[in-house]
């Protein structure tokens, strides 16, 4: 039967459009669990989910070449310190393998204020990490978060962070509500199941790089808190910070955790905002162990692990450790 | 095609109407071009407004070569000469009448009311109809659906790169973070009845309601260039009558043309079989029409002014009956009320969608003026582009050191719903997410800095740092209305 092309252009047009006009409907009325948004104190209950989050990738916890559990090095030069805390755990050879789709996650929570300020991650720490991982043969180093106070474009750029990135060869990428999903939490004592990521939960590799920082509740915001970035809804874990900041790292469980303390902000955080509240104590901190980053890092507070509630929760789920006396730690000064 | 140019720039700046981008040409660039928005706006504000000087260049225009801004740049004249409409009959043709009067009215009555201080009215010109209703009701409407399809196919696991490659494409331009429009009904209703009314006359809104329109045509009256039939070579054959796009040849009058009717579009120039018609230089003042307005008119427009003046000045927040708006960071309200010409641009570039256009019953006077509703939307720290996109400084350019320093509200806790406060559990979103660099909320149950967490943390305003952004609000976890919310400063404690 022949049809013009009019006619086909026209046909065409009216099926997409009427398609798309069908799945909105359809999706308003029979909403799915990544769009309903959450409004009690309890998060939303998915159906079973029909792909199980990836198996975190294991990571030997002493490396064969007798590396350290956990690096802190101190000096002038961000990019220095994170490669010689790298290279103290094993090289990011042990972490990234030729071919690995590598997602890094910075603290990037305003857009509000230059990196001088510490309220989002070192661009110059987040850029050397893209190039380690790129050298170590990467096929793809995205970099991301999802800001609460200003839009991803804005604070990408303002952090320095889209800079550094791309300078490196990494990729901003902007998150996509679109690829968000209900996760099971398993191991979770508190919450049982959120809308995670989709892409991070898949990643060959995830690196979680925070900023060491005050905060009100949480006390201090690290490496544990910064996971928050990759989830919705996060006023709702507000609740019961400590537990459920636990019970998220017992399901997103990053690669390696590379701590900025090259400046931190030691009041009003985690937005920032004086250069008063910022002291310059110009360490990196590097482990696959969470809990013991974050423990170490308290220590530049004069704080240790125990007085932070969600690092008690995370020793207690034995995501790690945080005695730092029964691990090998190399202190480098640079 | 001129006219196709014209509207791509229109849609090119509209799209490019965002936070910390720039275009070729200012993003507000059709409204400084708007003659009937700057003349209005400069009256009601009492005021020279220099950006909307650029008016004169189209007044010049209209007085050069009659309406030809409605053929050939206005973007709404070019969408309306693509809707659909009947074809004249060649024993059925428009011959003008007496309803085209209706553009004047509502030109006089436009400018009367702005002599009086509102601008209300200036939602019917056409432009700022135009932009609000594409960033309003249409930008939105497909956001959703493309959030909805690209939410569906990416269930199918082989479709994901491609649906992410695509999101990727517009996330930040058509996907963005405004939520929606309040009185996105009310704006959909105007414009589908602009469009729906070329069912009854080809460019309906051109011929009989629109007042810059009827502003361009006023002047055409004694526009340089105009259209001429040479009798001797017609032959009555009326394709020209036919194909008028506004009706403006009248075959009663041996197919003249009136000038404040005709959009100098040409087409009758192309289709005439023996070319009898010209466009060429002429003196004087164009041939009067019955439809021209009178002074009688002009009274009827005054009275209906100075009714609607009436009407308008009661206003709810002033007689305690609502709590008041909370505006932009750099307007003062009385003169926001006077300059703002309801285009749109600020609701358009606000990155948060809190911006919206003021829709509330009874206050008339204010209609589609921004108001910010911190529910839906916050006050972004790191922004200050209402002030730079707003083309009549209705909202002052503030650099964004100013802006950060201006309150616009003050927030103020609800201890009933709080939820440290009502259930003794921990919370303090709204501390975390304060943005002012020493937090305008401070926490009882423990110090701040490096204090102990004795108790549940209780948070309180500090009424001296807050500057009413209201990301508290928008942020607070409370089910439907938020804890902390943000009042506008004049509200009484």
């Amino acid at each position: 039967m022949k049809i013009s092309r009019r006619e086909f252009i026209r046909k065409m047009a009216a099926l997409g459009f009427s398609s798309a006009l069908t799945g909105t409907l359809f999706s308003l009325f029979a909403c799915g669990p990544e769009e309903v948004p959450v409004t009690t104190s309890q998060p939303p209950v998915p159906p079973e989910p029909k792909l199980s989050p990836a198996p975190a990738p294991p990571v030997p916890t002493v490396s064969p070449s007798g590396g350290a559990y956990l690096a802190a090095a101190r000096g002038e030069s961000p990019a220095d310190l994170v490669q010689t805390a790298v290279k103290a755990l094993g090289g990011i050879e042990r972490f990234v393998k030729p071919g690995n789709n590598v997602i890094i996650k910075p603290n990037i929570c305003v857009a509000y204020h230059t990196y001088e300020y510490a309220a989002t991650t070192n661009p110059e720490v987040v850029g050397t990490l893209v190039a380690l991982c790129l050298g170590a043969g990467a096929k793809r180093v995205r970099v991301m978060d999802q800001p609460f106070g200003g839009t991803p474009q804005q604070a990408y750029a303002k952090s320095g962070i889209e800079e550094a990135v791309t300078a490196a060869g990494g990729q901003m990428e902007i998150m996509s509500n679109v690829k968000y999903r209900a996760a099971t939490i398993s191991e979770g004592r508190d919450i049982t199941s959120w809308p995670v990521y989709g892409d991070v939960l898949n990643a060959d590799v995830l690196i979680n790089v925070p900023i060491a920082k005050h905060h009100s509740l949480a006390r201090l915001t690290l490496g544990m808190k910064n996971l928050i970035g990759v989830v919705l809804n996060p006023g709702q874990l507000h609740f019961n910070l400590g537990q459920r900041i636990a019970d998220l790292n017992s399901l997103v469980r990053p690669t390696l955790t590379i701590v900025d303390a090259v400046r931190i902000l030691m009041n009003h955080g985690p937005t920032g905002g004086s250069l008063d509240d910022v002291k310059l104590a110009n360490t990196v901190i590097a482990s696959h162990d969470t809990v013991a980053a974050d423990s170490y890092a308290a220590t530049l507070f004069g704080l240790a692990g125990a007085d932070i509630p969600a690092i008690r929760s995370g020793a207690q789920m034995v995501l790690g450790t945080m005695d730092l006396r029964s691990i090998k730690i190399e202190e480098i000064n640079i | 095609m001129v006219q196709v140019l014209a509207l791509l720039l229109f849609f090119y700046l509209l799209l490019g109407t965002l936070q910390g981008s720039t275009t070729v040409l200012p993003h507000d660039f059709f409204f400084r071009l708007d003659p009937l928005a700057g003349i209005s706006a400069m009256i009601a504000s009492r005021s020279w407004l220099m950006p909307m000087a650029l008016g004169a260049i189209i007044l010049l225009l209209a007085v050069t070569a009659g309406r030809a801004w409605c053929s050939w740049l206005c973007p709404l004249g070019t969408i309306l000469d693509w809707v659909p409409s009947p074809r004249p009959r060649r024993d059925n043709l428009d011959i003008p009448s007496y309803w085209r009067q209706g553009k004047f009215f509502l030109l006089f009555t436009i400018l009367l009311a702005a002599i009086l201080g509102s601008l209300t009215l200036l939602i019917l010109d056409p432009i700022t109809l135009l932009f609000r209703t594409f960033s309003s009701v249409i930008l939105p409407l497909l956001d959703l659906m493309i959030e909805v399809t690209e939410t569906l196919l990416y269930r199918v696991g082989p479709l994901q790169p491609a649906v992410a490659w695509f999101d990727s494409l517009l996330r930040g331009i058509i996907l963005t973070e405004q939520p929606f429009f309040l009185p996105n009904l009310l704006l959909l209703t105007l414009f589908a009845g602009v469009l729906g009314l070329n069912a009854v006359r080809p460019r309906f809104w051109c011929r009989y309601l629109c007042p810059l329109g009827g502003l361009l045509g006023l002047l055409s009256k004694v526009a340089l260039i105009r259209y001429k039939v040479n009798n001797e070579k017609c032959i009555s054959c009326r394709r020209c009558a036919i194909t008028c796009h506004t009706g403006a040849i009248d075959p009663g009058q041996k197919f003249a043309a009136d000038a404040a009717e005709c959009t100098v579009c040409l087409d009758c120039v192309d289709i005439c079989p023996t070319r009898a018609i010209s466009f060429s230089p002429q003196l004087g003042l164009a041939s009067p029409q019955p439809y021209d307005p009178r002074r009688r008119h002009l009274l009827v427009s005054l009275a209906g002014a100075a009714v609607g003046a009436v009407v308008l000045g009661v206003v709810p927040h002033l007689n305690r009956a609502e709590p008041g708006f909370i505006r932009p960071p750099g307007t003062d309200e009385k003169q926001l009320l006077s300059s703002c010409i309801r285009c749109g641009e600020c609701a358009k570039v606000c990155p948060t969608g809190v911006i919206q256009p003021s829709a509330s019953v009874g206050d008339w006077d204010g209609l589609w003026t921004p108001r910010l509703i911190t529910r839906l939307g916050y006050c972004d720290y790191s922004c200050n582009s209402c002030g730079q996109v707003c083309p009549t400084g209705a909202i002052a350019k503030l650099s964004l050191d100013e802006k950060r320093l201006v309150p616009i509200g003050i927030a103020r806790i609800d201890k009933t719903r709080c939820i440290p406060w009502a259930e003794g559990q921990q919370c303090i979103v709204c501390e975390e997410m304060c943005p002012v660099p020493q937090k305008a909320i401070w926490l009882h149950g423990g110090g701040r800095g490096r204090g102990r967490i004795a108790d549940v943390l209780r948070p309180e305003v500090i009424p001296d740092l807050c500057i009413g952004c209201g990301i508290c609000e928008y942020q607070c976890p409370v089910e439907g209305e938020a804890a902390i919310r943000v009042w506008p400063t004049a509200a009484p404690v």
